[in-house]
């Protein structure tokens, strides 16, 4: 019999296993190694290092207004997610309602739903109600998208929360929000920040809904690369996105230090 | 205990941002997508048809494209499967310190933004790109292959894409897989392979469902990663829908579509969870 944490997996899968890793990261190294390159097509050996590409980026006033645009976004809709999204899944945990089974599939529903259907849903509407191309609308049409993933994470967080303490505190004589905010909230705290993270990276990332509802001078970072990529190949897209690859992974280690990120996944 | 009154305080925001940024906007569409467009003249006022539906199912152009979204679907989450399950497995059942890192490795390259990622696979897939050029200094080859705008590079991107989700479904799903039971069927003489055919596979069937339901319906709805690996001419099911929205103005027909690719998410999603309500009757 095989103790516990032993490595029972055999040479060929474990093999295979490490070979499938390389394949994720293939596409990262690439993009790292294009943004160093003197040449805008890839050889291996690169031909020359540079790091001219990255300045060429960060003195170019579209990427600028982009980056602005894409972390106002991200920033907005994160924060009003993690208001209207905690208050709703703890509203949903404590059943206060009936039929909160159907109400959570509901909110979780534009998780399911095709991103390019609620984008020309949002074009069309925003078309007939003025909306089209103002900051407000782009905002929540964010949430939208975001709010889903606070809901879930939060609910996870909470299903391991003891209702019976939060109870045993307003029987000591905590009022119902002192009880909240010194019982269950830092009980749900891995929870929010995961969902905050969650949403802030899906904002970020977003391109099928905000591609049809941004203006023309008004555009985020990865619809800029989107369109940039259209055009063609150039050096500067890949410097722009490893400084994305460069948020990204300290985003993600710092997350996984402070709530153990993959339990939320 | 807190009452109604206050849970539907609490909840009032979230289905009022939902309900008129989400629902209500979809809802407006459905008439668009009864409406009748001509080219230059754009939609006719008080005219109802139901062509934009019928043309889906009758044109050979719209059908060729939605052959390709489901057959890229299928194609897709299989080859998720295969590469996705012995990755799984290593991290479910290998060396408990490798565990976080792997994981770290699987959700990386998933949570970076994926206009990047598919950045990387056209530096990699285009005629002048890396594998290319590559393979023409090695003299294996004297002219470039044609790995994108076709099924090829898009079977790569999007694989790519999806295999972090299907990923970390079949790790939950090893990960319940009771080790006692491998044991027990080890000691009773079972052979390594054995084991893994008669009793992990068939006990991790929830996962590997749920999985496949999941990268089966991302891969219908994608649109960034078929629009840069599939060029403005290798179209699928929602480069189609952008291209009917911002380019021909057709909004009828782009609405029309629009349900038809949401219906058909649905009722996949409908389909496989009452086929996995029967199963779990029987057992």
């Amino acid at each position: 019999m095989s103790a516990a944490g032993e490595n029972s997996v055999g040479f060929g899968v474990t093999t295979a296993a490490l070979a499938i890793i390389v394949f994720l990261q293939i596409p990262v190294v690439v993009v790292v190694l294009a943004a160093f390159s003197t040449t805008s097509y890839l050889t291996i050996p690169p031909q020359g290092l540079t790091l001219a590409w990255f300045g060429k980026v960060l003195s170019d006033p579209n990427y600028l207004s982009a980056i602005r645009m894409s972390f106002f976004l991200a920033l907005g809709s994160t924060a009003i997610s993690l208001g209207i999204g905690a208050a709703a899944a703890y509203a949903l945990f404590r059943k206060t309602l009936p039929g909160s089974e159907a109400i959570t599939s509901l909110l979780m529903a534009p998780l399911i739903f095709p991103a390019v259907v609620i984008g020309v849903a949002l074009l069309q509407f925003y078309s007939m109600t003025g909306l089209r191309g103002s900051l407000p609308g782009l905002l929540m049409a964010h949430v939208v998208i975001t709010a889903p993933y606070v809901v879930r994470s939060v609910l996870a967080s909470l299903a391991g929360v003891n209702l019976a303490t939060e109870e045993a505190a307003r029987v000591l004589g905590a009022s119902g929000i002192e009880a909240f905010r010194l019982i269950t909230l830092p009980l749900i705290r891995p929870g929010l920040v995961a969902g905050a993270l969650f949403a802030f990276i899906t904002s970020l990332d977003n391109v099928p809904v905000t591609i049809f509802l941004i203006s023309a001078n008004q555009t985020t970072l990865p619809v800029l690369i989107f369109t940039s990529v259209e055009m063609g190949v150039d050096p500067s897209v890949a410097a722009i996105s490893t400084l994305l690859i460069i948020v990204t992974g300290f985003v993600l280690l710092l997350a996984e230090r402070r709530v153990g990120l993959h339990r939320f996944i | 205990m807190i009452r109604p009154r206050h849970g539907l305080m609490l909840l009032a925001p979230i289905a009022l941002a939902l309900g008129g940024f989400f629902l209500l906007p979809v809802a407006t569409m459905l008439p668009t997508s009864f409406q009748e467009y001509t080219p230059g003249a754009g939609l006719t006022p008080g005219v109802w048809t139901f062509e934009n539906y019928t043309r889906i199912v009758t044109d050979g152009y719209y059908r060729e494209v939605i052959w390709r979204t489901l057959g890229l679907g299928f194609a897709v989450t299989f080859a998720c499967l295969l590469l996705g399950y012995p990755l799984a497995y290593l991290i479910a059942r290998g060396p408990e310190r490798w565990r976080t890192p792997l994981i770290l490795l699987v959700i990386f390259p998933m949570m970076l933004n994926l206009v990047v990622r598919s950045f990387g696979w056209i530096a990699l897939l285009a005629n002048r790109g890396l594998i290319n050029n590559l393979l023409i200094d090695l003299g294996l080859i004297a002219a470039p292959l044609k790995l994108m705008f076709n099924l090829t590079g898009l079977m790569i991107g999007l694989t790519h894409i999806y295999l972090p989700f299907m990923v970390l479904m079949l790790v939950a799903a090893i990960g319940n897989v009771p080790r006692d039971v491998e044991s027990a069927a080890a000691t009773l003489g079972s052979t390594r392979l054995h084991v893994f055919v008669s009793v992990t596979l068939p006990l991790s069937a929830p996962g590997i469902l749920a999985g496949s339901i999941l990268v089966f319906i991302l891969t219908i709805s994608a649109l960034v990663t078929p629009r840069m690996l599939g060029g403005p001419t290798y179209k699928v099911m929602a480069t189609l829908i952008y291209d009917e929205y911002m380019q021909t103005l057709d909004w009828p027909s782009g609405s029309a579509l629009s349900f038809s690719l949401t219906f058909l998410a649905i009722g996949v999603i409908w389909f496989s969870s009452s086929v996995i309500k029967r199963w779990a009757g029987i057992a």
